[in-house]
């Protein structure tokens, strides 16, 4: 790589890491509390990129720059980082969706063994899918009570005979490692919502024969995904 | 699908290197953003009617995502392997360093404690003092080492396994083992000559923070490139192996030691999240996950390629696979002791 080639790779992939951090987009791929290391990362990339234009142009002359650049092999394999600034700047990949849900490994809903207190009765308490799957491991999901609950996710293909499925992956630094959490839904009237598609529905925690946590709905709605689609 | 933002709506980067790059000619500043903008007009239906494919889209995200969850890291350990060439007098670091290499190996296996990171830092840290003369065997232990047992991932395996405080000592004792046997390995059977030489830009000279800048930007593309292949095969493997494909041969015997370091391997978990995975497999004994934990840091195929970049092919395949054996015994036995 040329000199000026390379300062402009770096800021490229500096820019990019920016404008993920700036704009929120970072969520789809990393945990949300990612954004500041991301942005402090993609400053000191940009910076180091300014400063090797500036070297490129001439602005800056020194003399340790007067030898050893220029020399393409060694960082040939820098061309590479232009990949992922391309993939964002074209297209910019979705969050994970349904299709890794049966193929990523099982959530563990044991928490550690703990026990959860009851829910408060009489208001609908929002919730991951992961504490539902949890409460529902928890003494066959005694903490529910009849206190409805509100639950956010995806729709799922699953062959199940009534219902249908929705999921929310875990994430721990990356999508890399993602886990799923899956509840069904049953009780709704009407069309099934279309894969992928994000739902929120409301209702009770109902016992299922087959150890899948379920949910008797009483409300289902269609929403956008979420700027976090993360839990 | 979200709105898809056009390459114009990055205001950083193209604008000022296309008038940057405008006033010289011989340089490929400009070629790149033209090269950018021609495959932005071109390849950009084409990508987007690709990214319809859930398959291919679940690739496009998991790469992008290590890639991204790795660049910090990177930055990390390219700054920290570029203060040392710039700001550190040479000689210092490997004067500090026992003169035995047999007590060095265990020194420079602790100090890799104080690398907060996943591995993707140590790499460029660990190639920076084999050039600044420190012996190769403390450099590898440091290498192997600082990753898995440094207070960050310590502590998020302790998150990951609530109320089993044996679980994270288990991976300190571990990682440090496999790190110095690796060492000591390394002294008695390596050959030093398999790990390629730097280029003579690396000892450069001339003012420090000139130093710093151009070791900085070398290090950076160099194992950034590399990352991204890692990035891409650890991709292509997620998508096309069912991560459920190992419950079918979970148990407890030593073959699910082999299967979940392999399974390590393969999937390229950073290392401050390997053990929320590991905690979630739990069809597998402790001491299988502790060797899932063992290896991840040490032996994964983001982390070969980095190696394999920065070290040399033919150091990285008889590195890495030394490294799998030496790492899936050590979590036995200590998983035998300890779990």
């Amino acid at each position: 790589m040329t000199e000026d080639a390379r300062a402009t790779t770096v800021l490229l992939v500096g820019a990019m890491m920016v404008r993920l951090a700036l704009t929120g987009a970072y969520a789809k791929y990393v945990r949300t509390g990612m954004g500041g290391v991301l942005l402090a990362a993609g400053i000191l990339l940009v910076a180091l990129g300014l400063a090797g234009v500036a070297r490129a142009l001439g602005f800056v002359r020194s003399r340790g720059d007067a030898h050893g650049h220029g020399h393409g092999h060694g960082d040939r394999a820098g061309w590479l980082l232009l990949g992922p600034v391309l993939a964002l700047l074209l297209v910019t990949p979705p969050a994970l969706g349904s299709f890794g849900v049966g193929r990523s490994a099982a959530v563990d809903v044991s928490s550690g063994g703990r026990t959860f207190d009851p829910l408060p009765a009489g208001r609908t308490v929002p919730m991951t899918l992961l504490e539902f799957d949890e409460r529902a491991a928890d003494h066959g999901g005694a903490s529910f009570g009849a206190t409805p609950v509100r639950l956010t996710g995806f729709v799922t293909p699953a062959s199940d005979r009534t219902g249908f499925r929705i999921a929310r992956y875990q994430i721990a630094c990356c999508a890399a490692d993602a886990v799923a959490a899956v509840v069904r839904v049953t009780g709704t009237t009407g069309n099934t919502p279309a894969r992928d598609q994000w739902v929120t529905v409301t209702g009770t925690f109902q016992r299922s024969a087959d150890g899948v946590p379920e949910l008797r709905a009483t409300s289902l709605g269609e929403i956008t995904a979420p700027r976090d689609p993360y839990e | 699908m979200p709105p898809v933002p056009t390459p114009a709506s990055s205001p950083e980067a193209p604008p000022a290197d296309a008038a940057a790059s405008g006033r010289r000619p011989r340089g490929a500043g400009l070629p790149l953003v033209t090269a950018l903008i021609v495959a932005a007009v071109v390849l950009r239906p084409v990508l987007t009617g690709l990214l319809g494919h859930p398959a291919v889209a679940n690739w496009a995200t998991v790469f992008v995502a290590i890639t991204i969850q790795a660049l910090p890291f990177l930055v990390l350990g390219v700054a920290v392997s570029a203060s040392i060439a710039a700001f550190v007098p040479p000689g210092l670091i490997a004067r500090l360093l026992p003169k035995r290499p047999a007590l060095a190996v265990p020194a420079a296996a602790v100090a890799g404690a104080a690398l907060p990171g996943c591995e993707c830092g140590s790499v460029p840290v660990a190639a920076r003092l084999v050039s600044i003369g420190v012996t190769p065997a403390a450099a590898l232990a440091f290498l192997l080492s600082a990753p898995a047992i440094n207070p960050v991932v310590l502590v998020s395996t302790a998150v990951a396994f609530p109320g089993r405080p044996a679980m994270v000592l288990a991976r300190f004792l571990a990682s440090l083992a496999a790190s110095v046997v690796m060492g000591l390995l390394w002294i008695a059977l390596g050959r030093d000559d398999l790990i390629k030489p730097r280029r003579p830009h690396d000892a450069g000279d001339g003012p420090r923070l000139a130093v710093f800048l151009s070791t900085a930007q070398h290090d950076f593309l160099q194992a950034g490139g590399f990352l991204v292949i890692g990035a891409g095969t650890a991709a292509t493997l997620q998508t096309l192996v069912p991560r459920t494909i190992v419950d079918s041969v979970a148990g407890t015997g030593p073959l699910s030691l082999l299967v979940l370091g392999v399974l390590a391997v393969v999937v390229a978990l950073c290392s401050e999240a390997d053990a929320f995975v590991a905690a979630g497999l739990k069809q597998f004994s402790l001491t299988a996950r502790l060797a899932f934990l063992v290896v991840g840091p040490m032996v994964d195929v983001k982390l070969f390629a980095l190696q394999a970049g920065t070290f040399g092919t033919r150091f990285a395949w008889r590195f890495s696979l030394a490294t799998f054996a030496v790492a899936v015994a050590c979590a036995g036995l200590v998983g035998w002791w300890l779990l």
